[in-house]
């Protein structure tokens, strides 16, 4: 009886190290925006994404044609768009992205709630957080990305191909002429962002000098007084697709402004702007261009 | 008793003075005279002129505005519960705000749709309560909260529904804000003469507080009365909440607080809660924009730190 018990646990033993061998040899490993490092026993194959940025960078990664989920507004590169959706990134459907049995989640560190998320983990699913706050994250996140779904060629490419537009604009940028710069993140409630935020780092990158550069908050909420006290050479805003433009039109009442009498309110993109990924480069060059123009004014 | 309302005017003044003063930008009293005699620069008579005086007065209409209509309210519901929200006024405006707001619509359309909304769920009250002939205070207001639960869900849903990005602009609309107010001037019209209109009905209101049974004994008409007061209460309301969305607090305390102080005199207390609820939104607006400048805060916010702990202890005192 002892010896069958002996052999069983041993052949068990066995069994069990022999599997942990070969797991070894596709085993994957990447750093999440949480600090932990994460491994699956092979490169994922079936990755939800759960906010647009994820979806977003893992197309970037190399991985489009793994990604089996997104959420609303999962929306870029077009491939995307055609992705079963499992909800709202604040709100996800869980059953509906059981259902399509991922076996790598991408999430949002500080946009997926919490609880939810935990569930997920209890659950036993992979997950992996991301939350790009500068230029480098941006990349890091593509390389990470890459490297748990094995398409380490493509996404290193593409992060170093970010990274060398952000070094070039950077560098052309280095000595411009400073410009008093104004983001309008939102018109009533008016908002703002700080040099922490992303698009204060593209503002700066540009030669701008964001006037509300130092607020406490990233997002704050801020008064229309210091902004015409601050009298900001340009202000910018996000122009949201298949909407009219008219959200600066409320500064043309003042017209002593400096930004408001050299016709300098202009408007990019906002969906390249306000997401950490690749396209970020694209909405910098266009901020660029408009302190150009200003510069020129 | 004219004393009382002497001394509130005084109050008033004041507050619209402080409010004036104050803001982000630092304008010393004597700047600020320079700018009343034209003789300033550009920056200081912009903010003065052009956002603090619309903004001051913006507040101090829809403060009058929401305290009159709750007095009004509580009157006719004769339940000191009863705010100028209670019968789902408010809930309709929002669910014309917001979807104005989902649908990207400038702020014109958003007041206009918000008004509408207001006037929608006056009318459905109305209908619903008038329905079957017999109808009571009690049944008004059943109907009203019910009404205001229906509001509520839709603004849920809405929402939900909402992409994240248009969030921010709804809550803070949900939660009241002066900085929408685009012009005092309609808000002004609509609480002056309101404030007169009441005026000569003030005694009669009087009466009804003591009971229907008795104000009809006494010669009072109550059901024209009644509705009179509904109608005026609603259109106050709607004015009020297209200015500055649904400021929360103003409408259900300031009438009380008058009430302990000065008591339940309507031909008093009425034209108090004009000028009380008034200063009570200019100050906390005043704060709103200043306590952590150049960050602001939703104004609902002070009128409830500010008003708990004085009605509070007015309650106290009155024991």
């Amino acid at each position: 009886m002892f010896k069958l018990a002996l052999t069983f646990s041993l052949s068990l033993l066995l069994a069990v190290s022999a599997q942990s061998l070969v797991a070894n040899e596709g085993r994957v490993c990447a750093v999440d925006a949480s600090g932990k490092t994460l491994c699956l026993a092979a490169p994922a194959k079936r990755i939800a994404t759960l906010s647009p940025g994820a979806t977003e960078l893992t197309f970037a990664a190399g991985a489009g044609a793994k990604v089996v989920a997104g959420v609303n507004h999962s929306d870029y590169p077009p491939a995307a768009r055609k992705l079963p959706l499992v909800g709202n990134h604040t709100r996800i459907d869980l059953e509906a992205l059981l259902a399509l049995k991922p076996d790598l989640v991408v999430t949002w560190l500080t946009g997926n709630p919490p609880a939810q998320m935990e569930m997920l983990q209890a659950l036993g699913l992979p997950m992996f957080a991301i939350e790009p706050r500068t230029f480098e994250d941006v990349s890091n996140t593509i390389e990470q990305l890459s490297l748990l779904t094995a398409t380490q060629r493509q996404g290193f490419a593409e992060a170093g191909r970010f990274r060398a537009g952000i070094a070039e604009l950077t560098a052309r940028y280095r000595n411009a002429e400073p410009v008093p710069v104004f983001y309008q993140v939102w018109e009533t409630p008016l908002m703002t962002i700080n040099n922490e935020h992303l698009i204060g780092k593209v503002v700066q990158l540009c030669g701008g000098v964001n006037v509300f550069a130092d607020m406490p908050r990233r997002v704050p909420r801020i008064s229309p007084e210091v902004v015409l006290e601050a009298d900001p050479h340009v202000i910018l805003t996000g122009s949201v697709e298949g909407a009219v433009d008219d959200q600066l039109d409320h500064w043309k009442n003042y017209p002593g402004m400096t930004s408001v009498a050299k016709n300098n309110l202009f408007y990019v993109p906002a969906s390249p702007i306000s997401r950490p990924t690749p396209r970020l480069l694209e909405a910098s060059a266009s901020i660029c261009h408009k302190l150009d123009i200003a510069r020129e004014r | 008793m004219i004393r009382a309302l002497l001394c509130l005017s005084v109050m008033t003044l004041l507050a619209l003075v402080l409010s004036l003063a104050t803001g982000s930008v630092n304008i010393a009293l004597t700047e600020i005279w320079d700018v009343i005699q034209g003789e300033s620069n550009a920056l200081h008579r912009t903010l003065l002129w052009d956002l603090r005086l619309p903004r001051t007065l913006a507040a101090f209409a829809t403060g009058g505005l929401l305290a009159l209509a709750g007095a009004l309210m509580q009157v006719l519901l004769r339940n000191p519960l009863a705010d100028p929200y209670v019968l789902g006024l408010s809930g309709g405006a929002a669910v014309g705000a917001l979807l104005a707001m989902l649908t990207g619509m400038g702020a014109l359309l958003i007041s206009s749709s918000a008004f509408a909304g207001a006037m929608l769920a006056t009318v459905l009250v109305f209908g619903l309560a008038h329905g079957t002939g017999s109808w009571t205070a009690s049944r008004l207001l059943l109907t009203g909260v019910v009404v205001a639960a229906g509001w509520g869900a839709v603004i849920t849903l809405i929402l939900v529904l909402t992409p994240s990005y248009k969030l921010p602009g709804m809550l803070y609309w949900l939660m009241g804000d002066v900085s929408y107010a685009r012009t005092p001037l309609p808000a002004l019209v609509v609480l002056v003469v309101a404030t007169l209109v009441t005026l000569p009905l003030a005694r009669k209101l009087n009466v009804l507080t003591r009971g229907p049974m008795q104000a009809a004994a006494l010669g009072v008409s109550v059901r024209p009365l009644e509705w009179s007061i509904y109608l005026l209460a609603s259109l106050l309301t709607a004015t009020a909440v297209t200015t500055a969305g649904s400021i929360g607090f103003v409408g259900l305390i300031v009438p009380h607080m008058l009430r302990l102080v000065l008591g339940n005199d309507q031909r008093i207390i009425l034209p108090a809660c004009a000028l009380a609820g008034g200063t009570l939104l200019v100050l906390a607006d005043t704060l709103a924009r200043t306590m952590i400048a150049p960050e602001q805060l939703p104004v609902g916010v002070i009128t409830a730190l500010l008003g708990v702990p004085t009605f509070l202890y007015l309650l106290h005192r009155s024991r």
